[in-house]
């Protein structure tokens, strides 16, 4: 009996999260278009709704009803696969990612996540790495010079800085002495890790943008060069499959920032409940990825990897070194 | 001296990302800046400067007679070959037009037939909403020319006006002079 609830709870808190997963690139399409427009004195979506709120879902009925045009060259196998494979880990992702301890409901105490892995960290990093699988597929299926291209960059700019992404967290490990994302979140109840990982922080949010493919790093799919990158010959719901996954990365790069460097659901000063204060960070890093987009250029391909490989990956080793040395210091007697 | 130390400011100023901050200061500013959107058609509406050339009208002299003279000048200027007269004479022996059709569709809104009129009948006015399913609504009579709008007195400015979809699409309003646009444009 006890199974069954404990089974019934989990299948509903993984149903819980794709709800909220695959519908919250709605309210964030609308967010990016309507601060786009105004960070360029427009107004943005206006006439759908009140103020355009409706706009999403008028858009993703369009994609749903558009035709789902299959090139002719393409290899139809993977090309219908890449959008599923693509979709498909930064959902997996967020089984591993805590929202906070417990709440209580009708007097039962619900943990506010799936599981608590004791490598958590780990998970995340080997999931999210499958990602490049499905902009790879996507390209290279398309059979089309521009989707190839954008998959190329894509494939080395992610794999590139996955590497120092990998080492910006070892510092964050070392403090909390554990991978679990949970046992990380305690660890910071008095100081959050960005006061003793600046530039673990520093290391990681930019590589993030770069996993995420936003602006100043979104190669793959630069408009002006590559007509739209590894998803130039998608269409219709996989289209959108594409653009659900990339805000669930966007989700999930905020969700990892705040919870490895602010403190996770640990507030300061105000006494808000803690998803509440969750939340508050979470959405002022996604606002933080909007408005890099509206204001930076795209970096060129090879400033690109220069960044990745001769910026982040000696600052995130010299993090390491010096987070061990002082932690040795410290336990020294 | 001072170039060595401009130099070290540069790269301190690189290393926190200064430049990046005050771009992000900038984009942030513009966020709360006003919105230069006009809301055509649904809110607002353009209201056009005295010199715009819009739909052609014809005028009629003080006794409520067609001024046209049927000379058939603005015919003879049009570029576009798009305006038909056809003369003939009144009781009073003066001619006058029995048939003046401007194709629409085909006018480039070149104002010559304004500069060739001896007689100031013919004229480009205020109106710009004319736009039609088929290009056959858009050869307009004499009647119909009599009857469109002259030209615009103040304009230049952005009125209030609603959207009416009822019978035809119209766009109305009852100002007669607006808010100047340029002033939400932020230029810094
Ligand atoms: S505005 Fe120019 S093109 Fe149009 S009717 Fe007059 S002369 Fe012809
Ligand atoms: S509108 Fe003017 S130019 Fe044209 S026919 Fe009449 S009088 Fe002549």
């Amino acid at each position: 009996m006890e199974l069954i609830v404990a089974l019934g709870l989990i299948a509903f808190k993984v149903a819980l999260l794709i709800a909220i997963l695959l519908l919250l690139p709605l309210p964030l399409t609308w967010l990016e278009r309507k601060i786009a427009g105004r960070m360029q004195q427009r107004m943005g979506p206006m006439r759908v709704g009140w103020h355009g709120l409706l706009q999403p879902v008028a858009d993703g009925i369009k994609l749903l009803t558009k035709e789902d045009h299959i090139p002719a060259e393409a290899d139809r196998f993977l090309f219908k696969l890449a959008p599923i494979l693509a979709l498909t880990p930064p959902f997996v992702v967020f089984v591993a990612i805590p929202f906070g301890e417990t709440v209580s409901v009708l007097g039962a105490e619900i943990t506010l996540y799936v599981s608590n892995m004791n490598v958590a960290l780990l998970f995340v990093f080997a999931v999210i790495g499958l990602e490049v699988y499905g902009v790879i597929f996507g390209g290279w299926a398309a059979n089309s010079k521009y989707a190839v291209l954008g998959s190329l960059r894509t494939c080395a700019q992610m794999i590139s800085y996955e590497i120092p992404m990998g080492f910006a967290v070892i510092g964050v490990v070392m403090l909390a002495q554990s991978m679990s994302l949970l046992e990380i979140v305690r660890a910071q109840a008095d100081v959050w890790n960005v006061v003793y990982q600046p530039v673990g922080f520093f290391v990681f949010f930019v590589a993030g943008l770069a996993e995420a493919q936003r602006i100043p790093f979104d190669l793959a799919e630069a408009e002006g060069d590559l007509g739209a990158g590894f998803h130039t010959e998608y269409s219709g719901i996989r289209f959108a499959f594409f653009m659900v996954s990339e805000y669930a990365i966007v989700l999930l790069v905020s969700v990892l920032v705040v919870i490895l460097f602010f403190g996770g659901w640990n507030g300061i000063l105000v006494p808000l409940p803690p998803l509440l204060w969750f939340l508050l960070k979470v959405a002022f890093f996604v606002y933080l990825f909007i408005w890099f987009r509206f204001t930076f250029p795209r970096y060129r391909y090879d400033q690109l990897m220069a960044i990745g490989w001769k910026v982040l990956l000696p600052l995130s080793m010299a993090n390491i070194i010096i987070t061990g040395v002082a932690l040795g210091a410290v336990a020294a007697p | 001296m001072s170039l060595a130390r401009d130099r070290v400011g540069t790269w301190i100023g690189w290393a926190f990302f200064a430049d990046l901050a005050s771009a992000l200061a900038l984009t942030f500013g513009y966020m709360f800046s006003r919105s230069v959107t006009m809301q055509y058609p649904d809110k607002e509406k353009w209201l056009p400067y005295p010199r715009y050339r819009g739909h052609h009208f014809l005028t009629r002299d003080d006794e409520g007679e067609i001024k046209c003279v049927a000379c058939e000048l603005c015919a003879r200027i049009c570029p576009c070959d798009c305006i038909e007269v056809i003369p003939y004479e009144d009781d009073k022996g003066s001619r006058h037009p029995a048939k003046f059709e401007i194709d629409m569709a085909r006018c480039l809104f070149c104002g010559l037939c304004e500069d060739a009129c001896p007689a100031d009948a013919i004229a480009l006015g205020q109106q710009y909403e004319f736009s039609s399913f088929s290009s056959r609504d858009l050869v307009v009579g004499r009647d119909d020319l009599l009857g469109k709008p002259g030209k615009a007195r103040t304009g230049g400015g952005v009125v209030a006006a609603r959207l009416n979809t009822e019978q035809d699409v119209l766009v109305e309003t009852s100002e007669r002079r607006g808010y100047n646009w340029w002033r939400n444009i932020r230029r810094t």
